[in-house]
């Protein structure tokens, strides 16, 4: 039995079915875990960060520099009531935040975190996150709806405009990328990276990268898109009515939604988790940071782009909402077009087609 | 719009302006003081805090209870017999419906009640912060001990010298 399973080409067709079950289930349990955690310490990140930019202390009294935070904040929520308002339908009520938070999660599934370590290595990597975060769309929706609350119903209707807008300059953006690496398989992009200068997509794609950033911030409904949740005007929008846990819900999908299109942008413009190749070119210091492990370089990446969300949350104000759709349909697609265009023509000119 | 103000627009210029500044502040000291913890400080002299009364000073007039614009103090009196004299049975402050004005300390003759400077006296409960003549009559052994001469000559006596005409000024002094 033993060597059965030192060597899996002996092994039973159901029993090796089983044992890679139980390693996805594995992968499963661990990404989880650490896009938990992850989350967790986003919040006391995005807290601190904004909190100093703004010349203040941030969390600081729980634990040392206030770093146990998020834990007595998951703790509060966990054991918060529960208020469902009388007049809400109740069943859509209840499915709302899981619709949500299970399309952020999911999405999880697909993201080459570093060389072989993915769960679902499928073709249709891309696609299959701008489904999800499309379908994220519909939790906020129906819960805007099934509250029955006027803030609740205006961030939903809001948030439905405002995805299904920039869901469109966010799939133009990343054509190009795909048309480059001719797959939409992450990993092949990944690895069709390297044959470009700096081993990035960022310099012969930066018109598809200025308008990914600006769609991302928009898709996942932050500053200063952030007209869904507006605190001044909806109180706070389309989960007004939600408490306790399901609140909870609804605040992790945000934040994991934040870190898959981080993730996104990482593996389609910065490579991934490879090193970009103008560091390794240094002498000394490229052969130490070859050396360093790919998921680091991954998160690395990243935090930036979470960084980048907080920086630019402690900076700019709150776009109007026509202003909002005016960027999204009169720049953002155009842009995002004439980019598909030139990235086909160079890529026919390269081929020697033209 | 001129070629200038387009590239501003195209290149986010005013956007990444303002994100320098906010990057430059995160490196800045907080201005945020840790009240409870790190830093705690006295009152300024003079602040009007929680209430004190000194049993021994009151004679029982309800001048305080009379000027009081929100009503909250409460005083039972009773004569003894033997001697004549009004004995105060009752002296209630009920704190959460005062305003601070201090008309209460500026009407009383005797200087038997005094706002101290402590403001420290948050509770959780409506009980805690309905004083009670022996609570008031603590606050003052406790906050006033020592301190009430000067309490009452710095605040509460009134300052003729700001309102006496200069010497040289030609008034009417008065036939002398």
């Amino acid at each position: 039995m033993f060597e059965n399973i030192i060597r899996p080409e002996t092994l039973e067709p159901v029993v090796r079915s089983v044992i890679n079950i139980g390693i996805i289930l594995i992968n499963i349990a661990i990404i989880v875990g650490i896009a938990l955690l992850h989350v967790a310490y986003a919040t006391y990140f995005e807290r601190k960060t904004i909190g100093h930019m703004q010349v203040r202390l941030g969390p600081i009294e729980v634990g040392p520099h206030g770093i146990l935070q998020p834990i007595a904040d998951g703790l509060k929520l966990l054991f918060k009531e529960d208020v469902i308002p009388q007049v809400a339908d109740r069943t859509v009520f209840y499915i709302a935040p899981v619709i949500f938070f299970t399309a952020a999660m999911t999405s999880l599934a697909v993201i080459p975190f570093f060389e072989k370590f993915v769960i679902a290595d499928i073709n249709i990597g891309l696609l299959f996150l701008f489904a999800m975060s499309s379908l994220g769309a519909y939790g906020i929706v129906i819960s805007g709806w099934a509250s029955n609350s006027k803030y609740a119903f205006l961030g939903g209707l809001r948030s439905a405009a405002q995805v299904l807008s920039y869901e469109i300059p966010m799939g133009l953006s990343l054509v190009g990328v795909m048309i480059m690496a001719g797959s939409l398989n992450l990993s092949e992009i990944v690895k069709a990276q390297q044959g470009y200068p700096l081993g990035l997509y960022l310099i012969p794609q930066i018109l598809g990268f200025v308008v990914f950033v600006i769609a991302m911030f928009a898709e996942t409904g932050r500053c200063p898109f952030d007209l869904p949740e507006a605190e001044s005007e909806l109180v706070a929008g389309y989960f007004v009515e939600y408490s306790g846990f399901r609140f909870a819900l609804f605040f992790l999908g945000e934040y994991v939604g934040m870190f898959i299109m981080s993730s996104i942008a990482v593996v389609c413009f910065l490579g991934g988790w490879t090193v970009p190749q103008f560091i390794l070119g240094i002498p000394l210091i490229g052969d130490i940071l070859s050396k360093v492990p790919g998921i680091i370089w991954f998160l690395l990446k990243v935090y930036f782009f979470i960084f980048l969300y907080y920086w630019v949350r402690a900076t700019v104000p709150r776009y109007r909402y026509d202003q909002l759709m005016a960027i999204g349909w009169k720049i953002l697609i155009p842009v995002a077009l004439a980019n598909i265009v030139i990235t086909g023509l160079i890529k026919l000119w390269v081929k020697g087609m033209i | 719009m001129t070629t200038k103000e387009l590239i501003r627009k195209i290149f986010f210029v005013e956007i990444f302006k303002g994100m320098a500044l906010t990057f430059s502040r995160l490196f800045t000291h907080a201005v945020t003081r840790r009240y409870p913890h790190k830093i705690r400080r006295p009152a300024q002299p003079g602040f009007r805090g929680l209430h004190a009364w000194s049993g021994e000073r009151c004679v029982g007039c309800k001048l305080c209870a009379g000027i009081c614009p929100s009503q909250c103090i409460y005083i039972a009196t009773e004569t003894d017999k033997e001697t004549k004299k009004l004995v105060v049975k009752k002296y209630d402050i009920e704190v959460l419906r005062c305003l601070f004005c201090s008309f209460c300390v500026e009407a009383c003759p005797e200087g038997a009640l005094a706002l101290t400077e402590h403001y420290e006296y948050a509770d959780y409960s409506r009980e805690a912060l309905y004083m009670t003549g022996e609570k008031l009559q603590a606050n003052w052994d406790k906050y006033m001990t020592g301190k009430v001469e000067d309490y009452f000559k710095r605040f509460w006596v009134p300052r003729e010298e700001f309102f006496k005409t200069p010497e040289e000024q030609a008034v009417f002094r008065g036939g002398r």
